[in-house]
């Protein structure tokens, strides 16, 4: 029951994300929908994943739109959708009808998962079976920081020949 | 199947096509990036969903916090991207940035 209203909420939080003007509030939204995510990643049981998402998608990622936002108040927010609002619930109705069809046609011809062989704890799979991913995290962090302060750098040079 | 499986995967495949609907008829950049943002939450509930079906939490875990940082990283870099974007055009709408078309 407390999963089934966890997951309803967090599909209306996505259409309030459609539905809202404010940007403030689609950011605070999509950090609401992170931290129902967090919830329903410790119900299953999956607590270091869920630690994350709520560190650093419902916080981090949350701090960084807000940041933007204000960065970019005077854009112009008018004509933002080809379609009006009130026709979200309607499109929405379709998707829940085109996810229904897909769950009762292709969801239950998938076959019963075979004899469980877990990998092991967390901190097995992670520090060990899959150490290359810690490679490619590296990687993309680095890739990160060095996108943004080349992102920014830009800014400074035009700032000095101005 | 699970009834929790199917009601995950479901919920993710919604979360999935209302992330799809963002990017395909909003113009603002930040509603885009959000887009991608929800498109994002409902792939870590189809993740999350699998694996439960494979009863391998360790593992889905351990895919879901690179998941994270993946997201993170590409978040990080878009929402520069629009700051520079804006200070460039003076405008967030994508039909303004002319300078990008081939």
């Amino acid at each position: 029951m407390l999963l089934w209203v966890l997951l309803v909420l967090m599909v209306l939080l996505s259409v309030g994300c459609c539905i809202f003007k404010d940007l403030l509030y689609v950011a605070v939204s999509l950090a609401t929908i992170s931290a129902i995510l967090a919830l329903v990643l410790f119900m299953f049981g999956a607590n270091i994943a869920g630690v994350f998402e709520l560190s650093v998608c419902a916080g981090l990622i949350t701090v960084l739109f807000i940041a933007t936002v204000s960065l970019t108040k005077d854009s112009d927010q008018k004509g933002e959708t080809r379609l009006p609002a009130y026709f979200v619930p309607l499109v929405i109705l379709i998707f829940v009808g085109i996810d229904y069809f897909i769950i009762q046609h292709f969801m239950h011809a998938i076959p019963p998962a075979a004899i469980p062989q877990p990998s092991g704890t967390f901190q097995k799979v992670f520090w060990e079976l899959r150490s290359a991913d810690i490679l490619g995290q590296l990687g993309l962090i680095f890739a990160g920081v060095f996108g943004i302060l080349s992102l920014f750098r830009v800014v400074t040079k035009e700032k000095k020949h101005e | 199947m699970n009834k929790e499986i199917l009601l995950l995967m479901s919920c993710g495949i919604l979360l999935v096509m209302t992330g799809v609907y963002m990017l395909v008829l909003y113009r603002n950049l930040l509603r885009l990036i959000i887009g991608v943002e929800v498109v994002a939450k409902g792939v870590t509930l189809v993740f999350l969903a699998a694996g439960v079906y494979r009863q391998d939490i360790g593992l889905i875990q351990a895919l879901l916090v690179t998941f994270i940082i993946v997201e993170t990283v590409l978040a990080a870099i878009m929402l520069a991207l629009v700051i520079r974007a804006q200070k460039i055009y003076g405008s967030l709408d994508i039909r303004n940035l002319s300078k990008l078309r081939g």
